[in-house]
């Protein structure tokens, strides 16, 4: 599955996030399994914070 | 990469317990006031016992907002935990489960409280791999109240001032620890 190369924007100030980790959730609703990534098996969720305002905010990759 | 030390830290204490009686209670406000003195941060106590958590289910699933806007705007936690069985307290867990993305690569610093001679050292191990699957970052200081009762009179005066150099180390580690995440979060791309 490929990885979301879009940068995340910061839902509180619209600065754009740095993309800075990624965590594979196993325990998914099964609406998500289409997108496990079938080498790690599960749903890769990705973590971004923002630069300006310190937010954080997740995504499935 | 000025906006990383123009917003001050914010390091919450959560006081792991809602027992009654708990003297984590008194640890929890020794490290507190010792952050309060430091310039460049923010703190604040959050008690467990004050979250309006739910217990008939678990996760993120119940994520209360206040405690999720606190954890996102956090650059560092202290937990103080007391041990109860070799481990934390149920509903500490509990709480610490209710959220994910807010956590991840964050610092943690655990205070751990215990009536025996120990010092809490088994919680210490037993919490460490919790909070690595949380995604937080643990700091290679502890502050260990061993036989508690000793170190806090009932009213929670402070009875041995060592205490206070211990939480210093302590809290510097925390703090190299957070500002050096948060340039991390903020301008370290992982790819």
């Amino acid at each position: 599955m490929a990885e979301t190369s879009t940068k995340m924007i910061c839902p509180r100030c619209g600065t754009e996030m740095n993309h800075h980790s990624d965590k594979v959730l196993y325990a998914v609703e099964s609406a998500d399994v289409p997108e496990a990534d079938p080498a790690l098996g599960g749903v890769i969720e990705e973590f971004h914070a923002c630069p300006k305002c310190g937010a954080s905010s997740s995504r499935h990759g | 990469m000025e906006a990383v030390e123009n917003r001050p830290l914010f390091i919450p204490v959560i006081l792991g317990t809602t027992r009654q009686g708990r003297m984590s209670a008194h640890a929890a406000a020794l490290i507190l006031r010792e952050l309060g003195k430091r310039s460049g941060l923010e703190t604040e106590l959050i008690d467990i016992a004050q979250l309006p958590l739910p217990t008939n289910d678990a996760g993120e699933a119940i994520k209360d907002a206040g405690f999720s806007e606190k954890m996102e705007r956090a650059d560092a936690l202290v937990v103080v935990s007391p041990e109860y069985n070799h481990g934390c307290p149920g509903l500490l867990k509990h709480v610490l489960d209710s959220c994910l993305k807010e956590y991840v690569h964050k610092a943690v610093g655990i205070a751990a409280v215990s009536s025996g001679p120990f010092g809490g050292v088994r919680v210490i191990q037993n919490l460490i791999p919790v909070m690595r699957e949380l995604g937080l970052v643990t700091i290679f200081w502890d502050v260990n109240f061993s036989s508690v009762q000793k170190v806090f009179s009932a009213d929670g005066a402070l009875l041995d001032e060592s205490f206070v150099r211990r939480i210093d180390k302590f809290l510097k580690e925390l703090i190299w620890m957070a500002r050096t995440l948060r340039l991390g979060r903020e301008h370290v791309p992982l790819d």
